[in-house]
């Protein structure tokens, strides 16, 4: 690593800051190497590192305790191979989500998982903080997706784990550890991922104006009926929830399943429609900017069918302490994205607490991915630490026993 | 230790501690000092902390099918077998998930959740014995994970009792609980990060509609072009199987089942909702005729498929009809590279002058290429643990894996160190630190070299009673 050249480097500004801590240096290494031989120097002067990709994540957590240097990985985005006939991509971490979806679908190919922003959003961010659209609903996440990686240790090591083979199970499952890790345990440098087939076809349709129950009846009956929907989201209407219902595939499995949708929701006596192609789009633009709307934004997780009493027992203290409330819900997944501007720092504070012990008892979870500072003086972000937090602090000070990488910022003060 | 799981759940007995001496791989055998059954999360941990305080290894095992070691017991350790805890202990149709202890086993999860229209995906060839616990460690796999994933990728959470005798619950039925993602790592870490007494299984909805076909090819060359070109036209098949004709010799022999003596077969899956199955089935009939099928089988009912799977199914022990001894390799190849792999194998057999039988998953490249020759003859069984290494690096040049769902286990530490960096593996060994320090859950297996965790987390140090050769591996 001595011989590589140093990577460039700039003082740190305002702009730079994350959460509002302002890094002393700001590095963008243009290989992996170079990455690595700046984590190695910065391990002799135990600086503290954060991590930079697309910056739209940079909300998410605590602030970091302390920064001395930020490495931004917008010169590491090169595909660093691409095998069509094997179905699998390496690539670098920097590499924006959209400029790997215009590489793949040359060959008719993708990566089967659509957040908002694709074109700001890096795979390494997306790895970082287990980024997902609405298509999570058929294809999972990025832990389903995600077959190798390899990663800059805080000591400025270069580790691997996984493969470039779909199945593989030799040694631990170092990619997994990676996904939603928020730069803790180390730089993602790159990653090695499975892709899909583009599908020939692809229909939304949309039932409107339903109640939460209406909803959950909506998937029942799909289940009931062995339909398998690309994407199902929930978004918040004038009246109710509007649920758009994705199937992708070939064009004859895509028609028939639509037009058993049709009869089934039919069936419950209400509006649904399929969508031409700009109203479709206009649906999931819709449903982008639910996803990316602030200055609040909540991640909420519960079972599936806690969802109709979330509705009812805790949506209401969410409504009442923020105007222009909005809700992008997912629900055969079980979670939520909700949105708003808090009328009053406290009682947001407090309608997040609120919401918090309903799902405490029904074993969920709320993550602040963004809010003002005022509602975060009185609101931790991750909320109280899961059970197995004790392990969790052991991983970390195995892998950055010095506690450099974003300190402080993600669950717990990790 | 029988005052904590009753002197019946205990064994000690030398003769009965053989039936623990190895797993499926019996090649590799350790006689444990003892072994317990224990009945509950409660016992576990009285188990593993009687074991702590006399510094005892602790080896959990389930069926004992693994093919890969995973499960041998070392010298002087306690063997924790899981298999009384075999409840179902919650169903939960509408949230997707059901609650079980780890030693139901695999297949029966499908059969409680059939009648209601649902089903457990991962289904590896022994799924009639094999647990859910052995396959958590293991992250098994199974014909039809091209389409559905892996054991991790329905696993949703587990009960796991520590090496400290500590109880955690990792992930749970809701999803994404904020933190790292330790359901992910342990879920294949082969029983060396804690002993799982209960998992949260994801369900699935069965499929509106399955379509089978078998079909024969002159070689394995045609039988591969048409794995390729089914999938290049956009189709994921539910499994996509192939066997070569020794292999498909050998099923005849064990199962029956009436199977022409051809160069190669592929054995399809696709399921779905109707409409798209009929589609892509048809589509994969045409592809496979225009790479060269000679003979395409439509089953023509439910018991015709069963039979058609169960000749697939039984090829590994159908073997052993053909031949005295075998060795199962479990190598992964970059798919499109299936035609290539299986011309050098079969030159690298010749060499040798041992046969091998091939049957694999074609879709994901799962190559289980079976090594035969016969104990008796002198030097023939370390001819055909050779030839099987051969074939693993084979499977390394290509960019491939040693292991796509056997696991590494005792029996391929040796190539851990091929496949991996010093980095990659000193990385993966902070990670079980996390989790054991002491090592003594399950040690000997993954790392090819000595490792100790260190009192403090810190920059990896050979210790002195390693280099002294004090210590030993794991």
């Amino acid at each position: 690593m001595s011989a590589t050249a140093p990577a460039a480097v700039r003082p740190g500004t305002s702009a730079d800051a994350i959460l509002g801590v302002v890094p002393k240096e700001v590095y963008s290494p243009s290989t992996v190497e170079e990455a690595g031989a700046v984590l190695e120097e910065k391990a002799r002067t135990s600086a503290r590192v954060g991590f930079v990709g697309g910056g739209t994540a940079l909300s998410l957590g605590r602030p970091p305790a302390r920064l001395d240097a930020i490495l931004r990985t917008d010169r590491l985005t090169r595909i660093v191979e691409h095998a069509p006939s094997d179905q699998i991509v390496v690539v670098e971490a920097g590499l924006t989500l959209a400029s790997l979806q215009r590489a793949v679908k040359a060959h008719g190919q993708r990566l089967a998982l659509d957040p908002p922003l694709p074109e700001r959003r890096t795979i390494g961010g997306l790895v970082a903080t287990n980024g997902f659209g609405a298509r999570r609903t058929r294809y999972g996440s990025l832990r389903d997706l995600i077959i190798g990686v390899s990663l800059v240790r805080a000591d400025g090591a270069l580790a691997k784990g996984g493969g470039k083979v779909v199945k593989n199970v030799a040694g631990f499952d170092l990619p997994k550890m990676m996904v939603g890790s928020l730069g803790t345990l180390g730089l993602v440098a790159t990653a090695t991922l499975r892709l899909h087939p583009l599908p020939d076809s692809d229909v939304t349709l949309i039932a409107r104006a339903r109640t939460a129950r209406g909803v959950r009846e909506v998937v029942a009956a799909m289940r009931g009926a062995q339909l398998e929907p690309a994407a199902v989201a929930a978004l918040s209407a004038e009246k109710g929830l509007d649920v758009g219902i994705r199937f992708e595939g070939f064009d004859a499995g895509v028609k028939e399943q639509v037009g058993r949708t049709l009869d089934l929701i039919a069936k419950g006596a209400a509006a649904c429609d399929v969508l031409d192609e700009a109203a479709a789009a206009a649906f999931w633009e819709r449903h982008d900017a639910a996803r990316t709307a602030g200055p609040l934004r909540a991640k909420v997780a519960m079972l599936p069918s806690t969802f109709e009493e979330f509705s009812e027992r805790a949506l209401p203290a969410l409504r009442a302490a923020f105007s222009e409330a909005a809700l992008a819900a997912y629900p055969t997944l079980g979670i939520s994205f909700f949105s708003g501007v808090p009328s009053d720092d406290v009682a947001a504070a407090a309608a997040v607490a609120t919401v918090r012990d309903f799902l405490a008892e029904a074993g969920g979870s709320l993550v602040l991915e963004e809010a003002p500072a005022g509602v975060r003086a009185h609101a931790d972000p991750w909320g109280p630490p899961p059970a197995s937090f004790s392990l969790m602090r052991e991983l970390k000070d195995r892998l950055d026993p010095e506690g450099r990488l974003n300190p402080g910022r993600f669950v717990g003060g990790l | 230790m029988s005052s904590l799981v009753g002197a019946r759940n205990c064994i000690s007995n030398p003769s009965d501690l053989r039936t623990y001496e190895c797993d499926g791989l019996t090649s590799f055998r350790v006689t444990p000092s003892l072994v317990v059954l224990p009945a509950s999360t409660e016992e576990v941990v009285a188990v593993v902390k009687l074991a702590r305080e006399r510094g005892l290894p602790l080896v959990a095992r389930g069926a004992g099918t693994g093919l890969s070691g995973g499960a041998l017991p070392v010298p002087g350790c306690v063997v924790v077998a899981l298999t009384r805890m075999k409840r179902i202990l919650e169903v939960d149709l509408e949230n997707g998930f059901l609650r079980v202890q780890p030693g139901v086993a695999n297949l029966d999860v499908s059969k409680h959740l059939g009648p209601e229209g649902y089903y457990y995906a991962p289904d590896p060839s022994s799924q009639s014995v094999c647990t859910i616990g052995g396959n958590v460690s293991e992250n098994s796999g199974g014909a039809h994970c091209l389409k559905y994933g892996f054991t991790s990728n329905h696993v949703l959470g587990a009960r796991v009792v520590l090496a400290d005798g500590a109880v955690v619950d990792l992930g749970g039925p809701a999803l994404d609980a904020p933190g790292y993602d330790l359901t992910g790592v342990l879920v294949g870490s082969e029983g060396m990060l804690g002993i799982v007494t209960e998992v949260v299984l994801r369900m699935l909805r069965k499929p509106q509609a399955t379509r089978t076909f078998f079909a024969t090819f002159p070689s394995t060359d045609e039988a591969g072009n048409a794995v390729s070109s089914i999938i290049a036209s956009g189709v994921v098949p539910a499994a996509i199987e192939m066997m070569d004709r020794l292999a498909m010799q050998a099923a005849v022999a064990a199962t029956g089942v009436d199977w022409p003596d051809v160069g190669a077969s592929l054995l399809m899956d696709v399921d779905g909702p109707l409409a798209e199955v009929e589609h892509t089935s048809r589509h994969s009939v045409a592809l496979a005729r225009k790479a060269g099928a000679i003979e395409i089988r439509i089953p023509k009912d439910e018991n015709e498929r069963a039979l058609m799977w169960k000749g697939r199914k039984s090829a590994f022990a159908a073997v052993g009809r053909i031949s005295p001894n075998y060795i199962v390799q479990d190598g992964v190849i970059p798919r499109s590279a299936i035609a290539e792999v299986l011309h050098e194998v079969a030159e690298l057999s010749k060499r040798a002058d041992l046969r091998v039988a091939n049957v694999f998953h074609a879709g994901d490249g799962n190559l289980h290429p079976l090594v035969l020759y016969d104990a008796r003859v002198p030097g023939q069984e370390k001819a055909a643990e050779e030839l099987g290494g051969a074939i693993l690096r084979l499977c390394l040049r290509l960019g491939g894996s040693i292991t796509g769902e056997h696991g590494v286990g005792a029996e391929k530490v040796a190539y851990m160190g091929e496949m991996f960096g010093e980095a990659d593996l000193e990385t993966m060994h902070r990670l079980r630190c996390a989790f054991d320090p002491e090592r003594r859950l399950n040690p000997g297996k993954v790392f090819p070299t000595p490792r100790l965790c260190g009192d403090r987390p810190g920059p990896y140090k050979a210790h002195t009673t390693e280099l002294s050769g004090e210590a030993t591996r794991g």
